[in-house]
């Protein structure tokens, strides 16, 4: 059997292909169980913000914790083969701290800003993770943000119902719509 | 190596080949519906060409139930991973003129 050069270029470029697509699958195959958790903590937030009144802050930073706790049970169960995702952690530590720094010190947003402004903020960084993580987060980052602008201007007084089924239930379909990519 | 893998140089074979060995060595494996979609064989054909992997005892099968459903996973063994790792470094060195 003879193998000229470019036919053997042609299949070493396959396998490189092949690899990626591995690759990419088990990034999205992580992901998505984040996603789907972070979906429900999101559902959970917002259902809870409908009825906490002037507690909303207080039941928000609470589900945010069990969100955190379960994102990190999560990533310790990962595939075995699979370093710790530290840089992950850091750059969403990153961007609550810069959520923080406007919701609380520098914004002066009403509720209704703040309840746009923080999905915005993760969904901006999805978008971001698209870059070098495949273009299924830009367009889950792009395509959520467009949503909650849209809610924020149009939903009126049903906004954190709108949330809870779009950003929450959103978050919850991409990450089923990931494990299958 | 002077001459290609006989067993992995097929297209739908050698792709298989590709991604799990692309994988860690202590990782699960890839479920067949998985590969079906990185190589774009059908059932049968994806079938017979692990079968023919399996045979050569480059890669081994494990069928469970899933939510009552089977599902068969499939991983690379040691020989199967060498074996390809002998083809990309004969498929290199056509290009790189050694061979």
């Amino acid at each position: 059997m003879s193998i000229s050069p470019n036919e053997a270029q042609a299949m070493l470029a396959d396998i490189d292909d092949v690899v990626a697509d591995v690759k990419q699958s088990r990034i999205y195959r992580i992901s998505s169980g984040v996603l789907v958790l972070w979906g429900a903590v999101v559902v959970c937030g917002d259902l809870l913000a409908l009825v906490a009144g002037r507690w909303t802050g207080v039941s928000w930073i609470a589900v945010d914790l069990i969100g955190v706790a379960a994102t990190f049970w999560m990533l310790m169960r990962g595939p075995k083969n699979l370093a710790f995702p530290w840089r992950y952690v850091e750059a969403v530590a990153l961007f609550a701290a810069f959520g923080f720094v406007w919701s609380l010190a520098i914004g002066g947003m009403r509720p209704r800003d703040l309840e746009a402004f923080w999905p915005t903020l993760f969904m901006f960084g999805y978008a971001l993770a698209g870059l070098w993580f495949g273009r299924l987060f830009t367009i889950i980052g792009c395509g959520l943000t467009a949503l909650v602008v849209a809610g924020y201007f149009w939903a009126g007084p049903y906004f954190n119902l709108y949330l809870a089924l779009v950003n929450g239930g959103g978050l919850m379909l991409c990450g089923y719509a990931m494990r299958r990519a | 190596m002077d001459a290609p893998d006989d067993i992995i140089h097929q297209p739908v074979r050698l792709r298989v080949m590709a991604a799990l060995n692309a994988l860690p060595e202590d990782d699960d494996g890839i479920e067949f519906s998985r590969l079906k979609s990185l190589t774009g064989a059908t059932d049968g054909n994806l079938g017979a060409h692990l079968d023919h992997l399996a045979r050569a005892g480059y890669v081994e099968a494990t069928k469970a139930f899933v939510a009552r459903r089977p599902r068969t996973t499939v991983k690379a063994t040691a020989a199967g991973r060498a074996a390809f790792a002998r083809h990309v470094a004969f498929l290199k060195s056509i290009i790189t003129g050694g061979s």
